[in-house]
């Protein structure tokens, strides 16, 4: 699903990344830890299309997106369910129309949409929630709603950064159960973690970890499974319903080219 | 994001920034009203000018021994000049005939005029120029050049009147062109700001949809929807009052200076109307497009 191949990439002149590579197959769920400053949130932004690496290659879905213009990124970006480490919502509004967005931008009708968002949300936290301004939240609880939204649909990639940050036990066993579901439904989930305890709940939940130390994967390769390619295609949706949702993805290359 | 989404988002943006789109919606009214008033302005003084400078600007009295045929040139040549309302040739008898009118008017015409002769007066030729601000100067290059030719024999710039009330005009022009710009400058900063107000609720938002993979375009959309639709409120708004205040402080205005001379249902006309109706919106349109910033990359 997606595959990291010798990915640097330089933060605020330092480099965060040093030859990164990394493979995470649709079905699996990989945790990455380290320490403080040992390059995971970088990591994980190159993973999920925040940034572009200074060098390497990112395969997602038979794409290497950093061989496209920025303007196709968005196209990469709605098929990724991203945790920032800044769980950034929009204050203004509930907690259901802050998930609700993340199926917006895929196009999906409203109505599905909302009913999505109640089930997702029910699954990470709490649906009492639903109605409150997502400004009310405390800083957890606005972690486990963006969560909930990285989690929606769900998207055949999802990439959470730090989602236990803070979390007491319950929290941190439900966000486990809520990661555990999304692989068990067919994508492919990059988890990041400062935190021993809580990557050794994903490794007992079926994980694989990988130890991120200085900006490079710390023992073994980290390649799982061969990435196989992904046919995200409308019609292979239809028949094999438990896989993530077909999302059209078309980019742009440098070139110019278009390709669906 | 379907156009379902992108109206309701351009609703819900609407609702959670309801005071900053109703200040918007008031500059935009504000601004309406400034524009309208000025293009409303503008031609009631073309009226009060019109109207005011109506009547002879320039009289030429002719020689005696001035041929016909070379009046007849004479009044064609004055005709066909720019700036030229109206020509006249008055005879001598005519000329008679209205001093003696004036005259019945006035109890101090004594009855000495019932012994002249219309042969006493020259013939002349009255000119009407077009009414326009600058009507005293155009009245005095006329009178000029009329004095240069050989059959005329004196010539009547008429226009010490006009030229004064030209000065006032032109005075006023100024001072409402002033009063415009202020007015104009202080609404349209107040707009500005006032969209600036809700920049920072629009940048997070922008921020949150480009994580989650929204192109810039549709990002922008809901603000440019919602400022667009607060322009054509204000712009509306504006319209109404102008129709219902205009009438009234028009005559209030004329009253007070003693010129009750604009026919009283003056009024923006259908394509002023539409184009301020089109303006509105397109202004909050654009401004909604460049005060709703897109960042390229998710700072991490």
């Amino acid at each position: 699903m997606i595959w990291l191949e010798g990915v640097s990439y330089l933060r605020a002149g330092s480099p965060a990344l040093q030859e990164v590579t990394l493979g995470v197959s649709s079905g699996e769920l990989v945790v990455v830890q380290g320490p403080t400053g040992s390059g995971k949130s970088s990591l994980l932004a190159v993973a999920a299309g925040a940034r572009f690496p200074d060098s390497g290659a990112v395969w997602i879905a038979e794409h290497n997106i950093a061989g496209l213009q920025a303007s196709s990124l968005p196209f990469v970006r709605r098929n990724v369910g991203y945790l920032p480490p800044d769980p950034l919502l929009i204050p203004d509004e509930t907690v259901l129309e802050n998930i609700m967005l993340a199926l917006a931008v895929r196009g999906a009708p409203i109505e599905s949409a909302e009913a999505d968002a109640r089930e997702t949300l029910a699954m990470v936290a709490d649906s009492a929630w639903e109605n409150r301004l997502a400004r009310s939240l405390s800083t957890g609880q606005q972690r486990l709603v963006a969560l909930a939204r990285a989690l929606v649909g769900p998207p055949p990639l999802v990439v959470v950064d730090e989602p236990a940050a803070g979390m007491g036990g319950d929290d941190r066993e439900g966000i486990v159960r809520a990661l555990v579901w999304a692989r068990d439904r067919g994508c492919a989930v990059l988890c990041a973690t400062s935190d021993p305890g809580f990557a050794q709940m994903l490794v007992d939940a079926g994980g694989r970890r990988v130890h991120l130390e200085g900006g490079r994967i710390a023992g073994a390769p980290a390649i799982g499974l061969v990435p196989a390619p992904v046919d995200f295609s409308t019609e292979n949706q239809r028949e094999n319903a438990d896989a993530p949702p077909a999302i059209p993805l078309t980019v742009r290359r440098s070139s110019g080219e278009e390709s669906s | 994001m379907t156009v379902g989404w992108i109206l309701r988002r351009a609703r819900r943006q609407s609702a959670s920034q309801r005071r900053v789109l109703w200040a918007a919606a008031g500059s935009f009214l504000v601004l309406g009203l400034v524009a309208g008033a000025t293009v409303l302005g503008l031609r009631a003084t073309r009226g009060w000018m019109s109207t005011v400078g109506q009547g002879v600007h320039v009289i030429a009295f002719l020689r005696d021994e001035m041929e016909p045929d070379q009046v007849a040139q004479l009044t064609d040549l004055l005709r066909r000049r720019p700036g030229v309302d109206r020509v006249r040739l008055v005879e001598p008898a005519e000329a008679l005939a209205r001093l003696r009118d004036a005259a019945r008017s006035s109890p101090a015409a004594g009855s000495w005029l019932n012994d002249l002769e219309p042969g006493y007066f020259p013939r002349s030729i009255e000119v009407a120029l077009v009414a326009s601000v600058d009507l005293p100067k155009r009245a005095a290059e006329l009178s000029r050049r009329l004095r240069g030719l050989a059959g005329v024999a004196e010539v009547d710039a008429m226009a010490d009147g006009v030229a004064r009330l030209g000065a006032w005009v032109r005075f006023g022009q100024r001072l409402g062109w002033a009063v415009v710009l202020a007015a104009g400058i202080a609404a349209l900063s107040f707009l500005v700001s006032t969209v600036l107000r809700g920049r920072e609720a629009r940048r997070r938002q922008a921020q949150v949809l480009v994580i989650l993979g929204e192109t810039a375009g549709s990002i922008r959309l809901p603000a440019n929807i919602a400022l667009a639709s607060a322009g054509l409120m204000g712009a509306l708004a504006a319209l109404v009052v102008l129709r219902l205040a205009w009438p009234a402080l028009l005559t209030a205005a004329e009253g007070a200076l003693g010129i009750a001379l604009t026919p009283a249902g003056i009024s923006l006309g259908p394509w002023e109307s539409v184009v301020g109706l089109l303006a509105a919106p397109l202004l909050g349109w654009v401004l909604g497009y460049i005060f709703t910033p897109v960042p390229g990359w998710v700072d991490v």
